[in-house]
């Protein structure tokens, strides 16, 4: 009684004025999507979507920020790069893209010519006159790279052509002023780029098949500004409707060229690739499906509740814990049957790998007046080398899925030696031990051993497993110390400051050469640059100088693999292992996803199917 | 006339108190949080290119002029682009904090009416079952952790291995249907840990507010229960109850719930406050803590003026 009056009283009040503020709350919120939602109602049924889900979301979509497979996703789908991969091709192969073919270059490879497609157009946006994309030029791309030079697009791909291009770093001195030319940046004509380089760079097509070279049209970045980030405006499949923390919403770009995929040429072997029905597309311009979104789910629990949903997203990863309730065997990977019902899954190892190195900064491991000392710190380096147990590792916290291998050259890599001796991967306890005992090691002079990472359980554990493999090998415990780091950007700032004496860390390729792993122990890229090991090796250098203006070659393949021995030998680095990238997606998917190397190139070709579905009993493995 | 006064002076004495925020939350920001260059940084950056970010973001410039330019933004309103997404903050926080506000609006307010409802229920039967029953459903909801109870209604609610009702995650919100299908599950989990708190809370301020004088004579002079709880008991309580929800406000509003938004996939304030913290990204950093502040003096104002409202005796100086 007394609560029905009550009821009739405050809480009523209150409830009142909640629903009033929920009501403006949710006509605030929807406001700004009104626009973009009408031009992509998800209630039209006819519509083809894709729902991807990746483990995190991108910061910027502007291709001078591209630094990332999850910045990749999104700007090679609405931006378009000279050229790219093939969908189906392994190892990766690159096609001409906005390239009409491939250049011309010089016979000494230092002048390369290329033309573009004429007729393709910018989408549509406020940013050109009367709002209707204007054709893409030659001077787009020399703009696009010279944006790479301008400190006020807070770029981060220059490291990829710093040095290389004549007169590109002396016009960034110059004060980066866009109406200056630049002698090795031209363009002929329209339709035709003229690349100058200063001395042969044979990576230097790879580099145009990344997100950082993407062509953007100078009047939006001008009209955006900053924004540009968030205001993505090219030439690609797609074309941004809404992105926010949670969420990507990419539409099919209606002025996309009509090029039909020719699915051989794209690298279509039917004894992979059947099963997905991926042959489909053969003959057919892309893009395939009507709208794109990529959710970004840091939460692999959430994640995998919404794949296994059914309605919800299309695509993921086996979350570690799920596992052993989703796979029925893993070598080779099958599910068990009531997840090869609904899904199809792709196993492959991925383009990178995890190691640890030393750095050579740091006198107790490294580099030391006496050479004595120097000596005996090599003999340290291979002990605990020999007492790193990569297979365990690799039970422990990759399924046993992981691929280890000896040096730094990868198995995605072409230049990859299969016949290498796994000596540098196999634990040798009792080598170790006598290593540390020859060259007059004891617990008591044994050096702290400061041992960075970042702040997540999974990094806890994986330094609790170390710390137990040095005990093993003599290292007093209270010597094996660990440091923590909040954040990525602080345990980058460790290592670019070179205060870490043991860096643990992960490499993503850039392009499918082992050029892009070897140059993190070549020394002029020392601290800050990406040898964080500070190894200064004149035979290794050496080496590396003269394989850098190579063409593909057995000669410089065994140049690569000289380099990887003395890496090996000077136990520089405890390396490597690279992982399984197990992948699942609804059988309506057509596809064969990946987001190794450049990330999400694969995206233009999705299609969903209808109600026939092909034969999806299969399953694909690298 | 007198609030209005009033309202004046509150609001000038609020500033040293957002002049103290501001000023500590800034030297934590600079000194001790994340050093946003390296997240900004090409994979092999010279030392050039590292000073040529540290001036782009300002982190070049003497600290008194950092602050000071703070202050400006606060001033003005005026916050600049994020240094993560490049997005004017203004626009980050208007396309946010409606959608923060949409989802945790009603696991507020129900958290709220039903933990009062509860503890009247439970001050009403003291020391009956009902009353341990509740209190002890109050320590089951504060003892489980959030993050469970978020990872158990989703699955049990959304699921496939649940009963699928609602979606897992997402805010594609084009019609009220929509934003309660989106909504159910966040605020299910919400109003179920809040209750906790929010029944011991009251019950404790109500069973004191019953054990006074007043109340005592009321009931010798049989004034019936509800008017008894209404007149006599909820009325006089409404001091901390007031203090305890509108102090809540703004949380509510600006700083959203993180776990829910990032278990849930919507795009609130929340997220991007942890973000912004965990990435360094000041101008973010700087207009949430800058407007937290800003309205937790509103509120205090706020609060001031409602007691006025409930409690005559209380005067505005």
């Amino acid at each position: 009684m007394w609560l029905l009056s009550l009821r009739n009283q405050m809480p009523i009040k209150c409830l009142h004025t909640s629903l009033a503020l929920i009501t403006i709350a949710l006509l605030i919120s929807s406001c700004g999507d009104s626009q973009e939602q009408s031009s992509s109602d998800t209630e039209d049924t006819n519509l083809k979507v894709y729902r991807h889900a990746m483990d995190q979301a991108p910061t910027s979509l502007d291709p001078v920020q591209a630094a990332n497979v999850y910045a990749n996703f999104i700007v090679l789908n609405t931006f378009d790069t000279l050229f790219s991969y093939k969908y189906l091709a392994r190892p990766y192969e690159l096609k001409t893209n906005l390239a009409v073919e491939w250049p011309d270059i010089s016979a000494d490879g230092l002048t390369y010519t290329i033309r573009i497609k004429q007729g393709v157009h910018y989408v549509d946006d406020p940013a050109f006159a009367n709002g209707q994309g204007r054709e893409v030029v030659a001077d787009d791309f020399i703009y696009s790279i010279k944006r790479h030079f301008d400190p006020a697009s807070r770029p981060q791909g220059a490291w990829l052509w710093i040095g290389r291009i004549v007169g590109l770093d002396e016009w960034k001195q110059a004060g980066s002023d866009y109406s200056a030319e630049i002698p090795g940046l031209q363009a002929l004509d329209d339709y035709t780029i003229q690349i100058k380089l200063k001395k042969p760079y044979p990576q230097l097509l790879f580099t145009l098949a990344m997100g950082y070279s993407a062509l953007v049209p100078r009047e939006a970045v001008e009209h955006y500004g900053r924004e540009f980030a968030i205001h993505p405006v090219g030439t690609g499949p797609f074309r941004l409707i809404s992105y926010d923390t949670s969420q990507v919403i990419l539409e099919r770009n209606p002025n996309f060229r009509q090029e039909p995929v020719d699915i051989k040429f794209e690298g279509y072997d039917p004894e992979r690739h059947d099963y997905s029905g991926v042959a489909t597309i053969d003959g057919r311009s892309p893009p395939f499906v009507d709208r794109l979104e990529i959710n970004f789910i840091a939460e692999a629990s959430a994640r995998w509740s919404s794949f296994t949903k059914g309605d919800e997203v299309q695509y993921a990863s086996i979350p570690n814990e799920q596992v052993d309730q989703v796979l029925a065997s893993k070598r080779p990977v099958t599910l068990k049957p009531e997840f090869a019902e609904k899904f199809n899954f792709y196993a492959g190892t991925e383009a990178g790998f995890i190691f640890q190195a030393f750095n050579m900064d740091f006198p107790e491991f490294g580099y030391n007046e006496d050479p004595e000392r120097e000596r005996r710190n090599k003999a340290l380096r291979c002990a605990i080398n020999k007492a790193y147990a990569w297979e365990q590792r690799n039970e422990s916290f990759y399924i046993g899925l992981g691929k280890v291998f000896p040096g730094i050259i990868v198995p995605v890599a072409p230049e990859f030696d299969p016949d290498l001796s796994t000596e540098s991967i196999t634990r040798d306890l009792a080598g170790a031990k006598k290593l540390l005992a020859d060259n007059g090691w004891t617990a008591e002079n044994l050096p702290p051993l400061v041992y960075g990472a970042n702040s997540s359980v999974t990094a806890r554990l994986m330094f609790e497993q170390f710390r137990a493999w040095m005990k093993e090998l003599g290292y007093p415990t209270e010597k094996i110390i660990l440091k923590r780091f909040a954040t990525f950007g602080d345990i980058s700032k460790a290592w670019k400051e070179s205060r870490l004496p043991f860096v643990t860390k992960g490499w993503g390729l850039d392009f499918p050469d082992a050029e892009n792993t070897l140059q993190l122990f070549y020394g002029p890229n020392g601290s800050p640059g990406s040898n964080d090991a500070n190894y200064k090796n004149p035979e290794y250098d050496r080496l590396y100088e003269l394989a850098s203006t190579m063409l593909p070659s057995p000669e410089r393949t065994e140049i690569y693999h000289q380099m990887n021995q003395i890496l090996i030998d000077d136990c520089i680095s405890i390396t490597g292992l690279a992982r399984t990238r197990i992948y699942l997606w609804h059988k309506n998917v057509i596809a064969i996803p990946d987001r190794e190397i450049v990330g999400g190139f694969f995206m233009k070709y999705v299609d969903i199917a209808d109600a026939e579905q092909p034969d999806l009993t299969g399953s694909g493995s690298r | 006339m007198e609030i209005l006064q009033y309202s004046i002076r509150k609001l000038f004495s609020g500033i040293p108190l957002i002049l103290g925020v501001t000023f500590i939350s800034f030297v934590l920001m600079v000194y001790f949080g994340p050093d946003k260059t390296y997240e900004l940084l090409g994979k092999n950056p010279t030392p050039e290119e590292i000073a040529e970010v540290r001036v782009q973001l300002g982190y070049d410039q003497p600290f008194v002029v950092r602050y000071a330019d703070y202050l400006r933004e606060l001033a003005t309103l005026d916050f600049g682009n994020s240094d993560s997404t490049g997005e004017r903050v203004d626009a980050l926080l208007a396309r946010t904090i409606p959608v923060s506000l949409a989802l945790t609006a009603p696991g507020f307010v129900l958290g709220n009416v039903l933990g009062i409802l509860l503890a009247l229920f439970a001050a009403y039967y003291r020391s009956t079952w009902v009353d341990k029953t509740i209190m002890a459903s109050a320590v089951i909801g504060m003892s489980i952790s959030f993050l469970i109870v978020i990872i158990g209604f989703q699955i049990i609610f959304a699921s496939s291995y649940g009963l699928g009702w609602f979606p897992v995650r997402g805010w594609s919100v084009n019609s009220i249907g929509d934003y309660f299908s989106y909504v159910a599950v966040p605020t299910m989990a919400t109003v179920f840990v809040a209750l906790g708190y929010n029944t011991r809370f009251y019950r404790s301020v109500l069973v004191e507010e019953m054990t006074r004088d007043h109340v005592r004579t009321a009931k010798a002079f049989g004034v019936p229960p509800t008017k008894l709880f209404y007149k006599n008991i909820l009325k006089n309580s409404l001091i901390p109850i007031i203090t305890r929800i509108v102090f809540s406000i703004p949380l509510v509003i600006i700083s959203g719930s993180l776990l829910i938004e990032s278990y849930f996939g919507i795009p609130g304030v929340g997220k991007i406050t942890y973000d912004a913290i965990v990435s360094g990204d000041q101008p973010v950093l700087k207009a949430v803590v800058g407007l937290t502040a800003i309205l937790f003096v509103l509120a205090q104002l706020l609060t001031d003026i409602m007691y006025r409202a409930v409690d005559p005796r209380i005067t505005l100086k």
